[in-house]
């Protein structure tokens, strides 16, 4: 069995000169607030490797598509528009539960819009795990919601994969059609290497 | 600036595989735990086994799951909490799970809760939520993964970390 003991690796609680103030392993790296008219689609490039994970954190809808899914490539240097993709879900919509899946897709199905409304956001958490590990695929795992005041709405745990072990250093968020709405909000984290 | 999100430590399986994986001695210093778990097995039994403090007893859970063509619950009395991508799945795919281990220290019993994707280009890949019990009111010093039969392959991968309430 491997086993690690951290007897010797807590932290002391005894921080003082702001200098030794451990700044934490999750680091925000980028923002994005979509402003006037909305936009066709928002991107994260030139992604560092020095993280373990990455965690995308945001609010968003789609001006229209409603009921279809907001998707998301990723690529090193460009994003990667191949059938190189796939994804599932299971999603739950007021009265049942079901699921869906598919294989060589071109993108990756990650958040649920509802175009009927522009005041009601999808919350959604991403996590992109070992994203810049050069031996695996890159797993994808989206927990994404919304809710239009008791009208419609949806709750998912959606993945994805992309058949690439090239680290990942682009990331696309992609309406089904129209745009991101105004007050769409996009934050980008990396976290460090647990231990490192 | 506050430390929320602490890096304790890492585990990447080696070549050959690995059947345990254990954090040992865990500081008792967070608020909160979480794990980060990207994991691949040797056999086609997806099933790890998850216990605290080297107790394999008062372990259960509930979960919803979906395979790409139907969803479904179902309870057990066991660790199997957490699953890992089979050697029938898409080669160089491995999960993406997060367990939470909520007030790891307190004295109630510890629930804990875990999202799963296991991925793979065809229909039937799979998606876990479990909440999870263990009735236990000793804090938590020692996590381990066990696999259903087989090994973890290499290049998986277990992350700890603490997640601390206040600055």
């Amino acid at each position: 069995m491997a086993s690690i003991s951290l007897k010797y690796k807590s932290k002391s609680g005894n921080l003082t000169a702001p200098g030794d103030v451990d700044p934490g392993a999750m680091i925000p790296l980028a923002t994005v607030l979509v402003g006037s008219g909305g936009s066709s689609y928002v991107e994260f490039t030139g992604i560092s490797n020095n993280y373990e994970h990455l965690q995308i954190r945001g609010i968003t809808n789609a001006s229209a598509g409603g009921g279809s899914v907001i998707t998301m490539r990723v690529g090193n240097g460009s994003v990667d528009s191949g059938t190189n993709y796939s994804w599932h879900q299971i999603y739950g919509y007021g009265t049942a539960v079901d699921v869906s899946g598919n294989a060589n897709t071109s993108n990756v199905g990650l958040i649920i819009s509802e175009s009927s409304v522009t005041t009601s956001f999808s919350g959604f958490i991403s996590d992109i795990l070992d994203y810049s590990n050069t031996s695996k695929y890159k797993t994808i795992r989206t927990l994404t919601g919304i809710d239009t005041n008791n009208t419609s709405g949806v709750i998912a745990l959606r993945s994805g994969s992309w058949r690439s072990t090239s680290v990942i250093d682009t990331i696309r968020i992609i309406p089904p059609s129209g745009v991101l709405i105004q007050n769409s909000h996009f934050a980008l984290y990396g976290i460090k290497r647990a231990g490192a | 600036m506050a430390y929320t999100y602490s890096k304790i430590a890492t585990y990447t399986v080696g070549s050959g595989g690995i059947a345990n994986v254990a954090f040992l001695n865990i500081p008792q210093t967070y608020t909160d735990l979480v794990i980060k778990v990207s994991a691949r097995l040797t056999s086609t039994d997806s099933p790890i086994l998850v216990n605290f403090n080297g107790s394999n007893s008062s372990l259960s859970w509930r979960r919803i799951y979906g395979n790409g063509t139907a969803a479904s619950s179902l309870s057990g009395t066991d660790g199997y909490f957490l699953h890992g991508d089979t050697s029938a799945m898409t080669a160089n795919t491995f999960s993406n799970s997060e367990l939470y281990v909520p007030n790891y220290t307190g004295s109630n019993y510890k629930s804990i809760s875990t999202d799963t994707a296991l991925e793979t280009n065809a229909t039937a890949g799979e998606l876990f939520m479990l909440a999870s019990l263990w009735s236990n009111t000793s804090p938590i010093n020692q996590i381990t993964f066990q696999t259903y039969s087989a090994l973890f392959a290499q290049y998986s991968t277990f992350h700890l970390y603490g997640i601390k309430a206040e600055v």
